[in-house]
């Protein structure tokens, strides 16, 4: 009989009888102590890629797009398919710090720090391939709005991409707001365990002289949900934006007013699944497994089968429309350069198709979604499955749209179009090797929070009930409805 | 004066406290410089190291980037005609061999940068082809000679004319000396070789060119007995029939006969009517595109057509074996006989016999002296066998002395090892030609000549027309004109300027009638009528019986031809001419096999009618490598699918496989197929009957620039891309393509609410100048002279092979080429496509910085120092025609010269300081980064409009055929399919033709609601009634 304080559907948010201080020594240990060998490994990986992304970049911006395949057919090809890749990514983060918060869902605690760093990086990278596909990057700046000797000249409010640099920009600052108010108390916590000088420097001004005092949590409280509530609409905002790109063209193939709704799912979709991959590395190396729980994982991987399916119905929805419209460039888009495995890029449909419905949904069944192993290969096979959406909408309407005459010659990227998307992974991986570094993986404070409601010491602590009737208990005042419908069993 | 006080306030009447205080304050504030703070400010000891750090690492930092110096030195005395920005133009004329064309040259700052054909020619009337066209870069090629040379290949050295002179007198001695050129145009030349003949005793003057017109030559002596080629005129002929004349593209006079061949293809709406044009032919050819019908034989059939189409036209029986080539002659012969007298028939074959044949059949049709015109003759002499006589005489050691001007026979002679041998028996080799082209690099003595822009000339481009040369740039480099030394060596002390002055001045009527037909440059006779010729029938029953005699052929055929494009002279060092895409197959750079969709499925294992291997063979730029043999020499090419070629013949470019001596852009493009070439009599044999073919493993990229060829898809046929009818259509239905638009836009409104019901913008007035173009699909024949006009215009940078095998070619006008109807055989045509300047411009709305945006005059306009390249225009494009600058084709870059190991040698070879000199300084070069396309030549627009403003008048665009501009693709354009001007103006040209051709005209892709602003005026072709009358019927029936 547990039941009085410990729900029978809910499993707890937190393995194991910890204390406060088991959390904060858990979850701060990676930051006190030296590196393992592995972490060096991968953080070298990542620095070489980021080094090749930059020498890829470097030759992009000296000789020329031309270091790329893209041709006078395909403008876009992989860029602003890894563009529309990485800000995907980014959308599980927030998705899980304000949505779920707003909600009120208490398993964010455990994955919601390390989901927003995920947000940030990628947003980063996100960012890189708008401005490095751009054809003379030293007039980026061309795109900022800001009174000028030019007449004045403005920019154009016209254009989705404006728009797309507004919505990433202020995507991207709401964001690191966020995740970096959530890190105060945290790196708080670190301050105050410092033993060097250095270190106590350093999180002294990056915790902003945090105190703990009532008035700063009650600051914080309020400056989460203010922060949540900004974000929620945003996370809404910036896939539609970015969709905007496409749906606002005359293309076949990208002029959908379906595309909006489809890309943020497709987008949570995709960002789930890099928090899987992520955190079922991370809970594995810092031995994380009381706090990223299976039951964390599973909540995710329903997210995953809900938001594959809402896609799938997209995809479908879209073939339809090509049929139904009966309009032949858009059916040639959706029938033949797509749905026809053999036209020249039918492959990549095909591949898309597979990976992002089919696949996932082996997801229904609750032993695959609490297989850790199953997990893992299936969130690297959404994100492979996104990739595959993205590089469909863009290459597949590019390369035969309107006029047959410019149909393309086959498009397969250059050594350097796929060294500036290692490069993104470097500089994604070298952020996020060091974010493991130097911050806490896991919001300590939060969790300390949730363990006032759940996980063993709270069973613990909660124990002596057991030792009260209930009808004694009910009438106590301790306990609510459910536990007095229990008593009466 | 009173001393009474004027005051202005009541202040300054009584002298108040506060009017003395504002007195007072006036001036308050202190102007700055009495301003202690200021005066005293000194800068404190860590503020001036700041500074100085500062200024100093700034000062590094700039100093440590090397900044390109380029130099604009004004004239020190400025010649007079000179006027910097204003054009001159100077008329002279194009000359290749035996082609002339009356050009003008335009010159800037002293600098010819663009030819255009002369409007006083009653021959082009102003039209140009792409040769023509690119004729200007040639003379700004860094392959060109640029000194007189002694010693031959590595031992060459360069020597003054003078001593030169001094050599050659020595050792020519009194030997005879034999003068090899290509045909003479020049009248003035021809006398000067003639005195030279006279003067040096056993000499003699042989014409061989490098694909001639021998056959035609012989036929007429044998049967006109004249050896003469005579005018034709497609413009009277209202049933043309064409055995393999590539008439226009490259037969005799293409530009002449596009014009008169339009004529006939242009359609009144209210009387429709049009010429009708069958084509026999055995691979795919310009002239053969544009056919209302083409019937396909192999080559070594051409007598027996040749002869069953005369067989026909006198009623007898034809005996041919294929079922629908002999429907076709029979076809064929009942047009012709029922339009005697407006009939013509020509042949493109180099027989003597089946051209003794073809003058029988226009004979027999009343031709003579009406479609054919023998009042003026054009100036091709060459016979080929007295080439292959003179080789002989030189194998025999019987030539001492050989001049050679305008030929090339070690690079275009079929047995070029006969010749190169003869060659070295030659004591005395001399070579005038302006290139160091196969046989100039076996002469030990070369003294290149100028280019047609830096000389002085004329030419007899048909009897009575006479065109003139001056020159439009002092030489630059150490050249000599031929004239000037044949002149010299004769002993004359008058230079060929003086001599050609004297020699016009007493035909024209002294000094003034020189300057006029100098300025003119033309010279036409007075008379237009059409000559008939004696016709003697007595060699044409031994030509029937040998054109029909068994030819032996094998299994597959070949046939050696032309390229609208690069031609068989010196055409493949021109980087315009090799990046123009051939017409026909859409290929640069290189010359390949063609062979058709049928044998491509049984020699390459391609079926085009399967979608997988279609779409394979069309995204995959490797193209399978055939082997060619012929008579044990073999060749490697590519093979190209080209439909409208004969099941079982295959076709070869010539022209390609130069030496790269000649030119950094000929380097390692195609084979030279001159050696599958054979004498046969008295002339070349330019097809060969029998050719073993054999696939290999091996895989060539064909760089094109077009890869898919139909608009009819899987999923519909998109006619709203292109419209096409036939005749008999348009006759019983003429509301036809009215209707299918109204049937396209009907779910926005319908025609005549498109506009404003496709949109939930509002529709704004457009007053003022409205810019508006139309094309005629009719009579455009895809010559493509105005692609390479663009070229020149608007300074569109050469991308080279490897940048347009990845589709980076930059064209801003591209001639689309579409296939419908029967794989094998299909109806084509062509599309110039340019930015269409949309009114609701998809481009425009895209872009993040407003780079792209709209004028007033409804251009849509770029603006390249606002253009950051994100590239969202040219994927939002429903034309595809933003070009973008993938790398730094122009040398204009902020990171100068790092493109070597980027772009290609001939890239780089287009940005060195010489061949810069043709860009034109009204065209900004565009750098590495941005976006570019079609203009409407909008340099050309404001200077014309600020033309008319001068004169106070309003701007004139065709009305009543005064013209202020011309866009560079209108004014190339041989047969005025492209019409442009001011849609605002009722009277202007575009207005009319728009109002005269309603039922016709169509926008591309007008149901996007993007609002074009090219109309293009469709497709019409002269196909029988019967036969158009049941495909309507059984598309009734569908519906």
């Amino acid at each position: 009989m547990h039941l009085k304080y410990e729900s029978q559907l809910r499993e707890p948010l937190v393995y194991g009888s910890k204390t406060y201080h088991d959390v904060t020594e858990d979850i701060v240990r990676p930051i006190e102590a030296k590196p393992s060998k592995l972490w060096y490994i991968g953080f070298y990986i990542a620095v070489a890629l980021l080094i090749f992304g930059v020498y890829s970049i470097y030759r992009d911006v000296t000789y020329g797009i031309g270091q790329w395949n893209l041709n006078k057919t395909i403008g876009w090809g992989w860029d602003i398919t890894n563009f529309v890749w990485w800000v995907g990514i980014g959308h599980a983060g927030t998705l899980i710090s304000a949505i779920l918060l707003l909600f009120r869902q208490g398993w964010r605690t455990g994955v919601n720090r390390a989901a927003e760093a995920m947000t940030i990086f990628a947003v980063m990278c996100a960012g890189q391939f708008p401005i490095w596909h751009m054809g003379r990057v030293w007039m980026a700046f061309f795109v900022m709005p800001y009174p000028n000797t030019r007449g004045p000249l403005w920019v154009n409010f016209n254009s989705p991409l404006l728009w797309d640099v507004f919505a990433i920009s202020t995507y991207f600052t709401v964001s690191l707001l966020f995740w970096y108010s959530g890190l105060l108390p945290d790196l708080a916590t670190v301050r105050d365990r410092a033993k060097t000088k250095l270190r106590k420097h350093l999180y002294g001004v990056a915790s902003f002289g945090w105190s703990g005092s009532t008035k700063h949590w009650q600051r914080h409280e309020s400056l989460s949900l203010v922060l949540a509530g900004l974000s929620t609409p945003l996370v809404l905002s910036v896939h539609t934006i970015v969709s905007f790109d496409f749906a606002t063209s005359v293309i076949p193939g990208w002029h959908t007013t379906i595309f909006p709704p489809y890309f943020v799912a497709g987008a949570v979709f995709s960002g789930f699944a890099m928090v899987q991959s992520l955190m079922i590395i991370v809970r594995k190396v810092f031995g994380m497994e009381d706090y990223v729980t299976m039951g964390h994982i599973e909540a995710m991987n329903k997210v995953i089968v809900l938001t594959g399916s809402i896609v799938g119905v997209a995809y479908l929805t879209e073939l339809f429309m090509g049929w139904y419209s009966q309009n032949k460039y858009e059916g040639y888009t959706f029938w033949y350069s797509r749905a026809n495995l053999f036209s020249p890029y039918g492959w990549s449909y095909w591949g898309m198709m597979a990976c992002n419905v089919i696949s996932p949904q082996i997801f229904w069944f609750r032993k695959m979604r609490r297989n850790l192993f199953v997990t893992f290969f299936m969130s690297v096979i959404v994100n492979i499955g996104m990739w595959f959406e993205r590089f469909v909408i863009i290459v597949t309407s590019l390369y035969r749209d309107y006029l047959p005459s410019s149909w393309a010659v086959y498009y397969s990227p250059t050594i350097w179009e796929i060294g500036f998307y290692l490069g993104t992974f470097g500089l994604f991986f070298t952020c996020f090797f060091l974010f493991a570094k130097y911050f806490p993986v896991i919001a300590i404070a939060e969790i300390k929070y949730v363990l006032k409601t759940t996980g063993e010491s709270y069973k613990e602590k909660m124990g002596h009930l057991e030792q009260v009737p209930a009808e004694v208990f009910g009438h106590s005042g301790h306990g609510h409805t459910t536990v007095d419908n229990h008593a009466h069993n | 004066m009173s001393d009474k006080k004027y005051w202005q306030s009541f202040g300054e009447l009584n002298n108040s406290e506060a009017y003395q205080q504002s007195v007072k304050d006036e001036f308050k504030e202190e102007l700055p410089f009495e301003n202690e703070g200021l005066l005293s400010a000194s800068t404190p000891r860590r503020d001036f190291l700041k500074y100085l750090g500062f200024s100093t690492a700034a000062a590094t930092i700039a100093a440590s980037c090397e900044v390109p110096v380029k130099k604009a030195i004004p004239f020190a005395n400025k010649p007079e005609d000179i006027v910097p920005g204003i054009s001159n133009y100077y008329a002279t004329t194009y000359v290749n061999g035996g082609e002339a064309v009356s050009v003008v040259a335009k010159v800037r700052d002293g600098r010819p940068i663009k030819i255009e054909g002369n409007d006083l020619s009653n021959i082009t009337g102003g039209g140009t082809s792409a040769r023509v066209q690119a004729s200007v870069l040639d003379l700004y090629d860094t392959a060109r000679l640029r000194f007189p040379t002694i010693g031959v290949g590595e031992d060459a050295k360069e020597v003054t004319f003078e001593a030169f002179d001094k050599e050659i007198a020595v050792a020519l001695g009194s030997n005879p000396v034999t003068i090899l050129t290509s045909s003479i145009v020049s009248p003035s030349t021809k006398e000067i070789i003639n005195q030279f003949i006279a003067k040096h005793p056993g000499s003699k003057h042989v014409v061989y060119d490098a694909v001639s017109y021998s056959g035609i030559l012989l036929a007429n002596e044998a049967t006109y007995g004249k050896k003469a080629i005579p005018s034709y005129k497609f413009d009277n002929a209202k049933v043309i029939v064409s055995l393999g004349a590539d008439f226009l593209g490259t037969w005799i006079s293409p530009i002449e006969f596009s014009k008169q061949y339009a004529k006939g293809k242009k359609i009144n709406e209210k009387n429709p009517s049009m010429s009708k044009h069958i084509h026999f032919e055995s691979v795919a050819s310009l002239t053969g595109s544009n056919a209302d019908e083409r019937f396909l034989h192999k080559p070594s059939e051409t007598g027996s057509v040749a002869v069953a189409l005369l067989n026909a036209i006198n009623g007898q029986a034809v005996s041919i074996a294929d079922a629908k080539l002999k429907a076709g002659i029979e076809k064929a012969a009942k047009a012709l006989t029922s339009a005697k007298g407006e009939a013509l028939v020509v042949s493109g074959s180099n027989d003597v016999n089946i051209q003794i044949v073809v003058n029988a059949i226009n004979e027999a049709l009343q031709s003579n002296g009406k479609t054919i015109d023998w009042s003026a003759t054009y100036t091709y002499q060459g016979v080929d066998a007295d080439f292959a006589k003179l080789v002989e005489e030189m194998n025999a050691g019987n030539v001492p002395a050989l001049f050679v001007y305008g030929t090339n026979p070690a690079y275009s002679w079929f047995a070029a090892d006969k010749f190169i041998a003869g060659l070295k028996k030659v004591k005395v080799a001399v070579s005038f030609n302006g290139k160091n082209d196969e046989t100039t690099q076996l002469c030990k003595y070369v003294i290149p000549s100028h280019h047609y822009l830096e000389s002085w000339g004329d030419a007899e481009i048909k009897t009575g027309h006479y065109s003139f040369l001056q020159p439009t740039i002092a030489p630059l480099f150490k050249t000599r004109q031929w004239q000037d030394s044949l002149l010299l060596w004769n002993g004359s002390t008058t230079d060929y300027v003086t001599y050609l002055k004297t020699y016009w001045s007493a035909k024209v009527g002294g000094e003034n009638g020189w300057d006029k037909v100098l300025q003119e440059g033309i010279i036409a006779p007075a008379s237009t009528n059409t000559v008939s010729a004696n016709f003697s029938s007595s060699a044409v029953a031994n030509a029937v019986s040998a054109a029909t005699s068994g030819k032996k052929a094998g299994k597959y055929e070949l046939v050696l031809y032309q390229k609208v494009t690069v031609g068989a002279t010196d055409g493949a060092s021109n980087p315009w001419l090799q990046e123009l895409p051939d017409p026909v197959t859409k290929a640069t750079w290189d010359n390949y096999l063609i062979v058709s969709p049928a044998l491509a499925k049984t020699l390459l294992n391609i079926d085009l009618t399967n979608n997988g291997q279609a779409d394979a063979y069309e995204v995959q730029p490797p193209k399978k490598v055939v082997k060619v043999t012929v008579n044990g020499k073999t060749i490697s090419l590519p093979a190209l699918i080209i439909p409208g070629t004969q099941a079982d013949t295959v076709g070869i470019a010539l022209g390609y496989g130069r030496s790269e001596k000649i030119g950094k852009a000929a380097a390692g493009t195609g084979q030279n197929a001159f050696v599958f070439t054979s004498l046969n009599g008295n002339t070349v044999n330019y097809s060969v009957a029998d050719v073993q073919l054999e696939l290999t493993n091996e895989t060539y990229k064909v760089a094109l620039t077009q890869t898919h060829n139909g608009y009819d898809t899987a999923q519909g046929n998109r006619t709203e891309v292109m419209k096409e009818l036939t005749l008999a259509h348009f006759k019983e239905d003429p509301k036809e393509i009215l209707e299918d638009r109204e049937k396209e836009l009907a779910p926005f409104g319908g025609l005549a609410k498109f506009e404003k019901d496709g949109t939930i913008y509002p529709v704004f007035d457009r007053p003022g100048i409205k810019w508006g173009m139309s094309v005629d699909l009719n009579t455009c024949t895809g010559c493509s002279a105005c692609v390479v006009a663009c070229h020149a215009e608007n300074n569109v940078p050469v991308v080279g092979k490897p940048e347009v095998l990845r589709f980076h070619d930059m064209h801003w006008l591209r001639i689309d080429r579409y296939y419908s109807g029967d794989m094998d055989n299909p109806n084509v045509v062509f599309q110039p496509l340019m930015c269409q300047h949309c009114d609701n411009a998809p481009c425009e709305n895209v872009c993040p910085v407003a780079a792209t945006n709209h004028s007033s005059e409804g251009l849509n306009q770029m603006t390249y120092n606002r253009c950051i390249g994100t590239r969202y225009c040219a994927n939002n494009c429903p034309y595809k025609v933003r070009r973008f600058n993938w790398a730094d084709y122009t040398g204009a870059d902020s990171f100068p010269d790092n493109q070597k190991d980027v772009l290609n040698d001939v890239v780089l070879m287009m940005n060195d300081d010489l061949t810069r000199m043709v860009l034109n300084p009204d065209v900004t070069v565009r750098s590495r980064g941005v976006i570019e396309k079609c203009s409407f030549c909008v340099q050309r627009l404001q200077e014309g409009k600020l033309k008319a403003k001068k004169e106070s008048r309003p701007l004139e665009t065709g009305n009543e055929g005064k013209w202020d501009l011309k866009t560079a693709c209108q004014q190339a354009c041989p047969t005025n399919a492209i019409v442009f001007g001011n849609a605002n103006d009722s009277h202007s040209a575009i207005s009319i033709t728009r109002q005269e051709n309603k039922l016709r005209s169509f926008y591309s892709l007008e149901q996007l609601h993007v609002l074009p602003n090219v109309t293009y005026l469709a497709k019409v072709r002269n196909i029988e009634e019967e036969h158009a009358g049941a495909e309507k019927k059984e598309e009734k029936e569908h519906a």
